[in-house]
Formats: structure tokens, sequence, C-alpha cells
């Protein structure tokens, strides 16, 4: 059998703009060539401008966004306030480390806003646990190849909000055409200092 | 682990408690004939040129072997300098046998010319190509080859190959180490993929961007851009960027630096 | 198997009082008075470090501790339990929250986290009451409260059904008792002399304090209650301050703030003294 992080297939990419960030992820979940479902979505909402994306294997994606549901909202509770997407990048690090010899396959991704100081932040992680702080672009899943290779020629720095959805939704959709474990649509999140925009892509269906 | 008698269990025979020389494990010979030397190469084709281009890198593992070693080759010229040629191959995976490959191409396209008292079209020198490929079916040429020329029309060709000779005409193609950083890249700035006329309907309706050919000076840029962004995030790429560019005037080669990390 | 046959130490009385967390009290009642005044821009805390002999080297003696770069503690009551907490307190700092969030825990956590081991203590079996009232000092990062954002979340309730809203920072004064009870304060006192220290604070406290003021008033309090002599030797103060990046150790890495924590020498006391 293959590796885990192959079976269900899935991407996930995130960039940085000027005072602003992007998560995008495809919608497909297969098992090997069998494609299972086209509406599986992979990035999760942490805080209202703290978001979480999952690639990897499907039930660990589900028990992993599932773990940081619980220990983000037992975090609210305790400190009466949302949690920083820097924090939450240190929280999923130290969670994944804990299960160093026996870990979930994931490849997380993370992408936000510091309220407090209101800087954009990006970051990825292996699956257990080491973090990528990168200032441009992070990508994940089994099209991370395409990814980086249509990320390093698509993006630049100091992209609007505008730009940067136009950006990620070229970078993920040509990226994932040429990855058949990946496609079928996509989520991209826009995430703005006070504003975040939803949007849902149409892809090849193939 | 000790047997009841109360000596170590030796298997068959008095069980000694130094350890006995054993017959030597029956050793595993293996010869691999092949090594994959990285690099990528890349071509795309204008209404009235091809560019065909790779980096100069050689590696086996993690090692460079060298800087300098081109994967792009005049094929029929009159000369060691390749003065003269009209077609140009490209060569990326196991370098020696993308040598052979190159030298045998090279001698059956100066033969027709020879035989044929004219140059041998691409679209004839790609079949016959495929056939060189396919010949060694069952102990291939390690090689991802791409071929490129100008038509009958005088447009620009570009032919790519599986290592056992099946191929296809494309626009653009990109093969070796970085063809997947480099593909999709390629599918949406070279073809359009993705991109639609904005305004132009709603859902269904909406008119897809027509793939068009491109100025040569764009093509350019865009050949350069892939590699700096391959060179980015793949080891096996970098050093030099090799540019075979095929017009009417005949071939131009040039070389451009490309980062050496 | 010892375990199996502990109980509880601190059990009810028919009247529904737990007499050992009072005697516990009682134990505070009787130490040295330590006291707490929280500035705009920090926090000073203050106690009287008495010596049973004079033969005894008084730098070696230490009353207020660092916990976290950003909080600092300081008690009345025994000494011992208060060095067990010390350690405790640092230990949960780190366990429960910086080896998670790799930051340290804001002052509430901690206090919350330290209440909640010295609640263990009145549960338990087989342990008594800790004998010490703490008071926490600590500075938070994030919005301060004076600031155009912290007020306008304060006033209009951006998500007013759900839990958190922007984090409020600034400085926090606490006070943790044998019971396991926490309060916050403006400025309060502990120990012997808490009643007339703090009747003495609410005269001189007043709204909009700088630090410098409230280490000024913290050692006119203090000299109203001390029994001995007033000098660098008998008087012991933490502050909550701004970052002192020369106590890093290091500088030029880009990032690093120092310690907002720190104990005032000997030396920079009896300034304060002089000018008293």
């Amino acid at each position: 059998m293959g590796s885990p992080f192959d079976i269900n297939g899935g991407a996930c990419v995130a960039m940085v703009g000027k005072d602003c960030v992007a998560i995008a992820c495809d919608l497909r979940l297969g098992m090997q060539a069998l494609t299972i479902s086209n509406n599986f979505p992979k990035i999760f909402n942490y805080a209202p401008s703290t978001y979480l994306g999952l690639t990897g294997l499907a039930t660990d994606v589900n028990t992993v966004s599932d773990l940081f549901r619980y220990k983000v909202n037992m975090y609210r509770l305790r400190e009466e306030r949302h949690i920083a997407p820097q924090t939450l990048a240190n929280l999923v690090s130290s969670s994944l480390y804990e299960k160093r010899f026996g870990p979930f396959f994931v490849s997380p991704v993370i992408a936000g806003i510091n309220q407090t100081t209101g800087k954009p932040f990006i970051c990825g992680f292996d699956s257990i646990g080491c973090i990528d702080f990168a200032k441009d672009f992070i990508v994940s899943g089994t099209a991370s190849e395409q990814l980086f290779g249509t990320c390093e020629g698509l993006w630049e720095p100091d992209l609007s909000p505008e730009d940067l959805f136009e950006t990620i939704s070229q970078a993920l959709l040509a990226a994932v055409d040429r990855d058949a474990l990946s496609g079928w649509g996509a989520h991209v999140y826009i995430i703005e200092k006070d504003k975040v925009t939803q949007r849902l892509l149409k892809g090849r269906e193939d | 682990m000790t047997s009841i008698t109360g000596h170590p269990a030796g298997g068959e025979g008095i069980g000694y408690s130094f350890s006995q020389p054993t017959a030597a494990p029956v050793k595993q010979h293996g010869f691999y004939p092949y090594t994959d030397n990285g690099g990528s190469t890349l071509g795309i084709t204008g209404s009235d040129f091809a560019i065909l281009a790779g980096d100069t890198r050689s590696t086996s593992g993690y090692n460079i072997n060298s800087r300098m070693v081109p994967k792009v080759f005049k094929i029929g010229g009159d000369d060691e300098t390749g003065e003269g040629a009209q077609i140009v191959l490209s060569v990326v995976g196991f370098a020696a046998d993308g040598n052979a490959l190159k030298e045998r191409l090279d001698a059956v396209v100066k033969m027709y010319k020879y035989q044929h008292g004219k140059p041998m079209s691409v679209s004839a020198c790609a079949q016959r190509l495929s056939t060189i490929l396919y010949g060694k079916r069952f102990f291939p040429y390690y090689v991802h080859a791409i071929l490129a020329g100008l038509d009958e029309e005088g447009k620009g060709a570009l032919y790519s190959y599986d290592p056992v000779g099946s191929y296809e005409r494309e626009q653009c193609r990109a093969a070796g180490a970085a063809a997947s950083l480099i593909m999709p890249f390629l599918d949406n700035q070279v073809n359009f993929k993705n991109q639609y006329i904005p305004g132009s309907g709603e859902g269904h309706a909406l008119e897809a961007k027509k793939a068009e050919p491109l100025p040569q000076t764009h093509v350019e840029q865009l050949v350069r851009d892939a590699f700096t962004s391959a060179v980015e995030r793949h080891i096996e790429v970098g050093d030099n960027l090799q540019m075979m560019i095929i017009t009417r005037e005949g071939i131009k080669e040039v070389f451009h630096p490309l980062k050496k990390d | 198997m010892a375990d199996r046959y502990s109980f509880s130490l601190t059990t009810f009385s028919p009247s529904g009082k737990l007499v050992q967390i009072e005697y516990a009290l009682n134990a505070v009642n009787q130490g040295v008075t330590a006291l707490g005044i929280k500035a705009t821009n920090g926090i000073v805390l203050a106690t009287e470090k008495k010596s049973s002999s004079p033969l005894i080297d008084p730098p070696s003696l230490s009353k207020i501790s660092l916990i976290t770069p950003d909080i600092g503690m300081v008690y009345a009551g025994m000494g011992p339990d208060y060095r067990v907490l010390v350690d405790k307190a640092r230990k949960v700092s780190h366990t429960g929250y910086k080896r998670v969030y790799n930051e340290y825990p804001p002052t509430r956590i901690l206090v919350q986290d330290v209440a909640r081991v010295v609640q263990e203590a009145t549960q338990s079996g087989g342990v008594r009451p800790y004998g010490v009232s703490l008071l926490i000092a600590g500075w938070d990062e994030g919005i301060e409260p004076e600031s155009e954002e912290a007020t306008k979340g304060l006033s209009e309730e951006k998500t007013p059904s759900k839990t958190g809203g922007i984090h409020k920072g600034g400085p926090s004064l606490y006070q943790v008792d044998p019971s396991g009870s926490y309060y916050p304060w403006k400025a309060t006192a502990i120990g012997k002399h808490a009643t007339s220290a703090k009747t003495f604070l609410e005269k001189r406290y007043t709204e909009g304090l700088e630090l410098e003021d409230a280490i000024h008033i913290a050692l006119l309090t203090l000299k109203e209650t001390i029994e001995g002599e007033m000098n660098g030797d008998t008087i012991e103060i933490g502050i909550v301050g701004p970052p002192a990046d020369h106590l890093l150790g290091y500088e030029g890495v880009e990032g690093a703030q120092g310690p907002r924590f720190r104990k005032l020498t000997k030396e920079q006391i009896e300034d304060y003294l002089t000018n008293l």
C-alpha cells in the first residue's frame, strides 16, 4: 500500500498579501483512484481571522480538525479571548509532536491575521509538528510539487486582496489539474483585518 | 535464548559460548544500468519559432557532477558546431543514454540528408525518433526527449516522448526533475487553462480564454521564469539555463546564469 | 497502599466552616506584611525582610520571586510553603502553557493555575493547606486598556454570543489565599499589618498612578508598619515595568524582549529611601 498521505488526495495552499492573507483547498475525497466525494473541504475556522487547512489521510483530517475544535474552544473559555494564529501554530506543533511515534498523517497549513499586531501570518507543518514559517506561501497535499511550481511562478509581494484571490485561485486550479488525486472545485478564503471573503471555485471535474 | 540443557542453543551440534565462524551469507549481486542525472527541460512553440531549454546541472544523488552539461542538442548539422541544423533535441533523465540517443538521431538525420539530398522534416524526424526509442523497448533509453523545429508551414513544432517512443505534438512541455513544478505553470500561462474572459457570461456560459501563439520575447521570459522558479524549489535544477531558439533564420543558442546553490 | 487510607485533613465543621483553612489564614495573618500597588505603567511588590539574627547574610534571603519573565510573586505566611508554591508556579507555567503555546501564560491564567494547586491542598488526602497568601503581579502583552481599540472592544461587544473579545493587555495584580480563592486588586496588602496598610493605601491610592509614584507609596506604607530599621537590606522590592533589555544577557536579536519583572537592587532601594 502506498503512503497514507496519498490515499485520499487533496491540496491546500496559503499565501501572504499586503495586509491580507489567503488560504485555499480543493474539494476532492478519494480512495486511491476512485473519487468518493466532491465536497470535502479541508479548511477549518478557529477564530475570526484564524484558519487551519489539513491535507493527508481523510480520517486524520477529521480527527485532527475536531481535536483542535475542542482545544481551541477550551482555550477561548479559559482565556476569554480568541486564539491568535501564532498561538494556534504552536498549539498545533506541540499537539502533533505529542504523537511523535504514532503521528497523524496530516500536513497542516495555518493562515490568519494577528488581531493584536494586525500583521498577516502563515505557516505550515510536517506531520510531527515541525513549523515552516514562510514569508510568501505554504503548500501541502498530493499536489504540493505542482503548487510549489505555480506559486513560485505566480506569487509576488504585496498583492492586494483582489489580486491575491486571483493568484491563489490560479495557482491552485493549475496545480490540481496536473494532480489526479486533487481537484473537483475549491474553497478560497481571503482574510483581511476585519473582513473574510469565502469563495467557491468551480474546477475541472475529472 | 538458552536451551533446557543449560547450553546455549546453537542450532544443530554443540552450543559453543564463543561465536563460530559461519559461512558467508550469499551475496546478492545487482547491476543497475541506469542513473538519474536530474535536471529539467522545457519547450514552447510560437507561430514562427520554437524554444527548447534546459538547465546545465548534472547530478547523481545529492552530488553535483558538473555545472555545465548541456541537455539540448542541435540535430543534423553540417559540422561539430551543429551549424546548418534545423532540428533540436533535448534529453533529460540518464545522461549517458541521452548522449547515445542524440548521437544516433544526429547520424540518422545526417544520413537522411546525404541519401535524399534534402533536410529531414521535423515531422519525419519525430516519427524516426519514436521508432529509435521503441527499438529499445525492452532495454530503453532512460530519457524523456523533446524534439523541436519548424514544420512545413514554418510554424513552431514541438514533439514530446516517453522513454519507449510514445509521442505527441504539443504547444508546450516540461520534462525531467522539475516537470511537475513547471508543467502546471505552463498550462496556466501558455494555454491559459482556468482563465476566463471577464463578464463573458455566467456559469457554463462563461467563455474560456483561448490559447493563442505568444510572441517570442514573451515566451523567452516565461522560460526564464519557469526555470528560476524550479531552481528555487528543486535541488537537482540549477547552475545555467541553456536556450535554443529556432527560427527561420536558424538556431540561436543562449546561456543564462541560474542560482548555483 | 498509603493513599488508600489517606483522608483529607480539611473537613467541614458542623457550622459549615473549614477550620483548617481558617488556621492557615491565621498563619498568614501572623506573617510579615507584603503589599502590591498597580500603576498605569507597571506594578510594585514590596515587603519587609526580617532576619532573626544579625549574623544572617541579608542578600541570601529572598521573598519576592520571578515566576515568568513578566510575572513576579510575593507572600505573607510560611516561608517553606511559599518556596514550594514558587516551584510549582514556575513548573506549571511551562508544562501547562509554554510547552504547549510557546509563550508564557497571561497573569490571570497563571493565577488560576496556582490557585488550583492551593485549592487541591484543601481537598486532597493526607495534605494540609498552604499557610501562605500570595500577591502575584504581571504584565500581559496585548492591547492596553487605555488605547482606542480596547475601549471600543469593551463598550460595543463585537461578538456578544461568543466568549473572547480582544486580548486586554497591561498590568494586573492578584491575591491568592489558602482556600484557593483569588482576587484582583488595584492595591492591597497581606500579612500582619494588612488592615492598617490597606487603610493607608486607600488614602494614598489615586487613579492614573505611575510606577515611580507607586514605589514611593509602597515605601511610605511599609514605613507605617515596619518594626525594624528601613534600608536596602531590610526592604525587598520587585517591580513590573518596561522591558529590561539589559537583563537579557545578549543583544542584537530581533524581536527579543527583556523581562518586565525585576527586583530592585539594594542600591536602588536606598536611592528611593533617601528621596522619601
